[in-house]
């Protein structure tokens, strides 16, 4: 049965798939919510679903370059979570709420 | 083949679960520990396509780091389980959902179709393909993107500073050192 | 040859016996504790139930278990009964990665001798190899790191599903002060990596059971009759290292989290019962895991360099005691077990020691000393050692 055969034989494709579908539930998370935070959550998820995507090229070709880019994708993102969070900060500081919408008064 | 797939198959279930769960959890302390859960088993899944390094780094630098930031930073707040946690308006909602659906199956039928395409062999992890050491991860690192690695370094510094700018107490906490 | 079902089997229990051995150290160390501390400060401490008070760990364990079990009216539930069980599980993944013995090699064997009648198995089963250890990992180092920091999620969830100010404000501290340890933790041990130049618990300990060997300027230098531990090159990163376990285990001079002068009991206010034992033991699996990196790390491992290594403890079963193939594997495992055990609970008592002689730091004196003190001193150390092997290592011919 060739299907089954698909099924069981796991591949590249199968992580690729896999990571496809993460980064559609980031972006929908970053589209529907409503909460800075959670926004940020989702665009973490969006990150990994990529880390994803490099690690299972990086290790099907045996090149480790996909390897050193998720390392730079992770320090990235931790840096961005942090900048993230003081403005999430900064915001609930002043309005005592995290909606996304608070972020048109952002001003210098 | 079947040692392979129970495992992946487990692992991709609880991965996407919980980011399903992150996703639409109203409460977000509940959304922030089920993204934790996604990245501990994203850890094992690098794990077991042989990067055991990254997989690691996972651990310390987003389930370990970046996520308890996320769960403390909630907990400060003592946010309520919100009554309005996703965005208004039905049809506006529906084309969100809808184009990234369209999104997820424009990038399946395309790895799918490009199947040939990439020279790899496509049989269970690990034929072929030796445990990567962390030693030749860090020769690379250290030779050739040596310089994106300062720039990196650099850009954390302005981030730390900039993150403690935005989020400083007039007068501070050391006000009187 | 592949993988069958008598390794599985074995490996199986062996990971079961690991985190069972972890959870019974357990009323052993609270008893140990509770007459160490009474030794300490001159009383007597629990004597009465059974010999030398031993039995009274049964007595709390069933008084424990039979409590009445409660969540907090305002509490998350989910939450509130999910952190006790995390808060076992970092320490218990991490302790099942550190070797606390040298590996098994076991030859082909058709049947088990058992003294004075032998089982016959019928069929011969291969050579096996079980490492003395839950399991194998070739990052240990990286993979027990990303391991522990994991216990933050159990504080803040204890803090958070209580739905209590205490607890909230216990967590919120625990986990500021994890998380900012562990930086000085992560980069102590950078040193260590630089010297054995790898990651693998097994491999550093290897190098630790030869005689004291290190390049000076190019040539081989070796001092025989001192062992080869990384205390000798790193006192300054061990120092930093056993200072910041301590404020990863939230014991005494660090125990800010459950100040009960300030905080009632920090984020296990709201607990009882089982689960607040549970946390006990997610303290007690902490202390086993620092005083096992400490010794794996810094004190030579399951080896002591000139009486217990792999070679003399293998000579000693085969020549002296003159047996032959699979017993000198086992015992000679068994042998070095003891020595790591031995050198467990020497660290166990330092821990135990130093709760009830040192007193309480204040907050911000412990953010001070992490932030301020600890991770220059780290971060010295680290620059400092990369520097003194390239000067050392370096070919001066």
């Amino acid at each position: 049965m060739p299907m089954t055969e698909a099924f069981l034989n796991v591949g590249l494709n199968h992580y690729l798939i896999l990571s496809a579908l993460l980064f559609t539930m980031g972006m929908i998370g970053v589209l529907m919510r409503k909460n800075v935070i959670v926004i940020l959550m989702g665009i973490e998820l969006m990150l990994n679903a990529v880390n994803l995507s490099f690690i299972s090229f990086s290790s099907y070709s045996g090149n480790l370059n996909g390897q050193i880019m998720v390392f730079f994708v992770m320090t990235i993102a931790a840096a961005e979570a942090a900048v993230g969070l003081a403005l999430a900060v900064a915001i609930y500081k002043r309005y005592k709420e995290i909606n996304i919408r608070f972020f048109e008064q952002l001003r210098g | 083949m079947l040692g392979a797939a129970i495992p992946f198959y487990i692992l991709s279930f609880l991965v996407l679960f919980f980011a399903y769960k992150t996703i639409t959890s109203p409460n977000p302390i509940h959304c922030a520990l089920h993204l934790a859960i996604t990245m501990i088993n994203l850890a094992f899944i690098f794990f077991g396509l042989n990067s055991p390094f990254i997989g690691g780094v996972q651990l310390v630098v987003y389930a370990g780091a970046v996520m308890v930031l996320f769960v403390m930073v909630l907990m400060l707040f003592d946010l309520k389980t919100e009554v309005r946690a996703f965005s208004r308006g039905l049809f506006s909602s529906f084309l969100k959902v809808a184009s990234s659906g369209f999104l997820a199956g424009i990038l399946i039928v395309g790895v799918l179709m490009s199947t040939d395409m990439l020279d790899v062999t496509s049989d269970s992890v690990g034929v072929g393909v030796k445990a990567t050491s962390s030693t030749d991860i860090a020769l690379l690192l250290f030779n050739q993107y040596v310089f994106a690695f300062e720039v990196l370094g650099l850009l954390l510094l302005l981030v730390a500073v900039g993150a403690v700018a935005v989020s400083r107490i007039p007068g501070g906490t050391h006000a009187n050192d | 040859m592949g993988v069958d079902l008598f390794e599985i089997t074995v490996n199986l229990v062996k990971m079961i016996f690991i985190f069972v051995m972890m959870v019974n150290a357990v009323p052993l160390l609270v008893w140990v504790e509770r007459r160490g501390s009474a030794f300490i400060q001159n009383r007597y401490g629990p004597n009465r139930v059974g010999p030398l008070g031993l039995v009274q760990l049964l007595a709390d364990a069933v008084k424990f278990i039979f409590k009445e079990e409660f969540v907090p009216g305002k509490g998350h539930r989910l939450v509130f009964y999910l952190a006790p069980v995390v808060a076992l599980i970092p320490g218990a993944l991490a302790f099942a990665a550190i070797p606390l013995s040298m590996p098994i090699e076991l030859g082909e064997f058709s049947q088990i001798p058992l003294g004075l009648f032998t089982i016959d198995l019928g069929e011969t089963y291969g050579p096996y190899r079980f490492a003395f250890q839950g399991y194998e990992i070739g990052i240990g180092i990286v993979f027990v790191l990303g391991v522990s920091s994991l216990a933050a999620y159990a504080l803040l969830m204890a803090g958070w599903g209580s739905a209590n100010k205490y607890s909230l404000y216990g967590a919120l501290r625990a986990s500021a002060q994890t998380i900012s340890y562990e930086l000085a933790l992560g980069l102590s041990l950078v040193g260590i990596l630089l010297l054995f130049n790898t990651f693998n618990f097994k491999e550093i300990v290897e190098i630790q059971s030869q005689a004291l060997t290190f390049s000076f300027l190019g040539s081989q230098m070796t001092v025989p009759y001192l062992p080869n531990w990384g205390i000798i090159y790193q006192p300054v990163g061990a120092i930093i290292f056993f200072a910041a376990m301590f404020a990863e285990t939230n014991r005494l001079p660090f125990d800010l989290p459950e100040a009960e002068a300030e905080l009632v009991a920090g984020y296990h206010t709201e607990y009882g019962g089982i689960k607040m034992n549970m946390f006990y033991i997610g303290e007690y699996g902490h202390m086993l895991v620092a005083s096992a990196l400490m010794v794996t790390f810094y004190f030579g491992g399951y080896t002591l360099y000139p009486f217990f290594t792999p070679e003399t403890v293998n000579q000693f079963w085969s020549e002296t005691m003159g047996l032959t193939g699979n017993p000198v594997a086992l015992l000679s495992s068994l042998s070095l077990h003891l020595v790591f055990m031995v050198k467990l609970v020497i660290f166990l008592w330092v821990f135990i020691h130093v709760r009830w002689t040192l007193p309480r730091f204040r907050y911000d004196q412990l953010m001070d000393l992490g932030w301020k003190t600890m991770l220059p001193w780290a971060l010295a150390n680290t620059i400092l050692t990369a520097v003194v092997i390239l000067i050392m290592r370096a070919a001066w011919s």
